[in-house]
């Protein structure tokens, strides 16, 4: 053992740490050199390294000591021998049958030519311990660095810097010019040499560029909706990094810089409302994902605030981002969708509101808030009528939106409709419940397309119209007295992505109690209260819409659940209808309102729940 | 002057030299420390940055012929220098026991055609040496000559797919030595 050494030559010292160790008991001067000797011999140890002996044979093994005091020998563990010089033979080592390796070696200094080692650390920089340097100096994969407890300190990074002696290129150099200041084109040398035309024309894979008198104008509104963009407050750790704000401290390498980040809170939106949906939500779906909705909802009803005319408020959960598009125009239907919202595409939500005359929606929520003290299904019928008389005026739009409604159902996907909700008397009532005339929306765009929704094919004469404008109209008339004001709505009206950066992901809670709807008479008999879908005029969209889910809270005894569209409904055997929007990738678990009820759970046990982040 | 600029040039860390030993070798490096009393000279070769060199241990009894190739300053930084005893403990401990696992792979007395075929086995199934006969998954044997037919032992499925095993890796083996 190598301390066997340090104790022959210095008495008594152990200098763990220090410099080179020096007091050789050798002669009576210090003789620096020789220390400089043992100190490096005390580095080879643990290290292989192969000794050449005098006949030019060569061991291979693990240094473990040296005699140093009057001449040099060696005491090697685990050798094995090399290069055969011996007078035996002197052919290599592969050819002959293997001999196990010695377990100790001594080699006299007599026969010792030289010992080499390869990549020694001699010398260390900083006071970590040794073994800590050694690991510190291996290469660090991030499976290593993950799941090493040892590793908490970040690594030290260091510039880069060129090798001194590194290869000197500098014809290379002219390589990072600027394109055209390099005098050496490709495509002229291809030609020239292999006779290789350049097909190319950029106009093939992207739109083409108008350069005219309005290229300047166009460009600096490019980079000004670039910069618009780009300086946006983010919650997401990696956009912001990206971004260069740095908010998040707490958060060590991989977490930081790598990993896919799940959970992530809606931390911008934390208002007193929230307690009170979250209540009604939770033994819905769950803590985490009623909160989810609880706070879509919240969103969504201050969202509708906005609105000059009455304070919309979206009992669904919606995403945000549908309620920008919704919003630009009049939109009041709102759909609830949790983190699912997030890719439903705005664009088919704000075409539906468009067609639909705000004129028509006031009158809605002037009539719903007549009727603040009814319960819901009288509602619904009131509301019903009121729609049909406004129905002919309206005929034509609805009929465009059910077209579009149509088409998406055919596509498949959540329809935003089906978030579509009733902010009815109860939500007036409470101040923070929203009813979800979701089974009118879906209702009526059953109606209308018949063929798509088996389930929810009940004939629903003139309630398709009526619920379209309900929906609409039911929607505004959420905005209440007691209504929070709709920031969030604000906030999506700029014309910025549809998809919610701050929905909290959807948490499938497998526990929730499955909905059943009950013959209860709460809702005597509203065939029009049945789910009123309403359809988005944009088919595509519903591709992305997948389990929005609308958190409405209707009556406390249904508690809130959303509302799920889905024009899938031959799949449903069940009268059960629900939303799962945690269900992105297949938009076709949109389950089409039952026409008995519109409030359904989320939770469907087959479905995954979604954990996606924005698109 | 041989022996006089001998030892002024040896005795000067630093120096770059260009050596040729008795035995034939020839390489460069820069002196680190030359010890008189057992006549070692200690050069650091290449040119690594960093803690990690190459170093080499030479006797100097054994060099036939040197030059002097310039002269640069000291390779080792004194003030950096430190040995962790528990360190270098460790450190040999876990290259021992890293070697006696490396050992058990390697067969004694048996060509290298038989370590190749172990090898090859390895990769795929958990093998190890019983004198000169490879052990499968402790259960089948395949013994000298390392021949399809000489996969003996346990369950008939096992059996079998040592046996193609076998053929496969001879084949890969043949096909290679043949490159």
């Amino acid at each position: 053992m190598g301390t066997s050494l340090e104790n022959k030559l210095y008495t008594g010292k152990s200098n763990p740490g220090k410099g080179v160790l020096n007091g050789s008991n050798v002669g009576e001067y210090e003789n620096p050199l020789r220390d400089r000797l043992i100190y490096l011999t005390m580095c080879l140890i643990g290290y292989r390294v192969e000794v050449q002996l005098k006949n030019g044979s060569i061991y291979s093994g693990i240094f473990h000591a040296t005699n140093a005091e009057n001449d040099f020998g060696i005491i090697l563990k685990m050798a094995r021998l090399t290069k055969d010089c011996s007078f035996k033979g002197q052919k290599p080592i592969s050819d002959s049958t293997s001999k196990a390796p010695s377990k100790t070696l001594i080699i006299p200094a007599k026969e010792l030519v030289q010992v080499i080692a390869k990549g020694v650390p001699l010398t260390w920089d900083g006071l970590t311990s040794g073994v800590q340097r050694e690991r510190r100096q291996d290469i660090m994969t991030d499976s290593l660095i993950s799941q090493s407890q040892v590793v908490e300190v970040e690594r030290e990074l260091e510039h880069w810097t060129p090798d001194e002696d590194g290869p000197q290129c500098p014809e290379l150099e002219s390589i990072f010019d600027n394109p055209w200041n390099r005098n050496w084109d490709q495509f002229e040398a291809n030609k020239s040499l292999f006779g290789v035309k350049s097909t190319f024309n950029e106009e093939f894979y992207t739109t083409k560029l108008e350069r005219g008198p309005h290229m300047r104008e166009l460009e600096r509104e490019a980079t000004r909706i670039a910069r618009e963009i780009e300086n946006e407050e983010t919650h997401d750790l990696h956009l912001a990094e990206e971004r260069g704000l740095n908010f998040h401290d707490d958060y060590d390498e991989e977490a930081r810089f790598s990993s896919v980040l799940r959970g992530v809170d809606d931390s911008g939106y934390e208002e007193s409302e929230d307690s009170a949906l979250d209540s009604h939500n939770s033994d819905t779906f769950g803590a985490s994902s009623g909160s989810v909705i609880s706070r879509s909802f919240s969103d969504v009803v201050r969202g509708k605030t906005n609105d000059g005319t009455h304070a919309s408020s979206s009992s669904s959960l919606m995403d945000e981002a549908q309620f920008t598009q919704l919003n630009t125009g009049r939109d009041l239907c709102h759909f609830g969708s949790g983190d699912l919202a997030k890719q439903l595409p705005s664009d088919f939500v704000s075409k539906s509101f468009t067609a639909l005359e705000g004129e028509n929606r006031l009158h809605e929520n002037r009539f719903r808030e007549q009727n603040s003290g009814n319960n819901f299904p009288k509602d619904f019928e009131e509301r019903k009528n009121v729609s049909e008389e406004v129905q002919p005026s309206k005929l034509e739009d609805a009929q465009s939106t059910l077209n579009l409604k149509k088409a998406i159902s055919d596509k498949g996907g959540l329809s935003p409709s089906a978030t579509a909700y009733d902010p009815s008397s109860s939500l007036h009532s409470k101040g923070q419940d929203c009813e979800i005339p979701f089974g009118k929306a879906s209702d009526s765009t059953a109606k209308e397309h018949d063929a798509t929704q088996p389930v929810n094919s009940q004939g629903r004469p003139g309630s398709s119209t009526s619920s379209t404008s309900e929906c609409v109209g039911g929607t505004s008339a959420l905005s209440g007295p007691g209504l929070p004001p709709t920031s969030s709505m604000g906030s999506l009206s700029l014309g910025k992505s549809t998809l919610n950066p701050h929905a909290k992901e959807f948490k499938l809670n497998p526990n929730a109690k499955s909905f059943i709807p009950s013959q209860t008479p709460l809702r005597p008999s509203s065939p029009g209260a049945e789910g009123s879908f309403y359809l988005p005029p944009n088919a595509t969209a519903v591709q992305h819409i997948h389990g929005l889910p609308v958190g409405i809270g209707i009556q406390p005894s249904f508690g809130h659940q959303p509302v799920i569209y889905n024009p899938q409904t031959a799949s449903i055997q069940s009268p059960q209808a629900y939303i799962h929007p945690s269900a992105p990738v297949y938009g076709q678990q949109m389950i089409l309102g039952h026409p008995r009820q519109f409030l359904y759970m989320p939770s469907y046990p087959h479905e995954m729940p979604y954990k996606g982040s924005d698109f | 002057m041989a022996t006089d600029t001998n030892n002024g040039d040896e005795f000067a860390v630093g120096c770059l030299l260009a050596i040729k030993t008795t035995l034939g070798e020839e390489f460069e490096g820069q002196i680190i420390t030359f010890d008189r009393p057992s006549n070692i000279l200690v050069l650091q070769e290449g040119s690594k940055t960093g803690p990690r060199r190459n170093v080499r241990f030479l006797k100097a009894n054994y060099i036939k012929e040197f030059n002097l190739l310039g002269q640069a300053e000291d390779p080792l930084d004194l003030k950096k220098c430190y040995l962790d005893l528990n360190s270098l403990q460790a450190r040999e401990e876990s290259a021992i026991r890293q070697a006696e696992i490396e050992a058990e792979r390697i067969g004694v007395g048996v060509t290298s055609e038989a370590q190749s075929i172990f090898d090859a086995l390895s990769k795929t199934l958990p093998v190890h040496w019983d004198k000169t006969a490879i052990v499968v998954m402790n259960e089948v044997r395949v013994s000298s000559p390392y021949l399809p037919e000489n996969v003996t032992g346990g369950t008939p499925a096992a059996n079998e797919r040592v046996k193609k095993v076998l053929e496969l890796e001879r084949k890969r083996l043949q096909s290679r030595g043949q490159n």
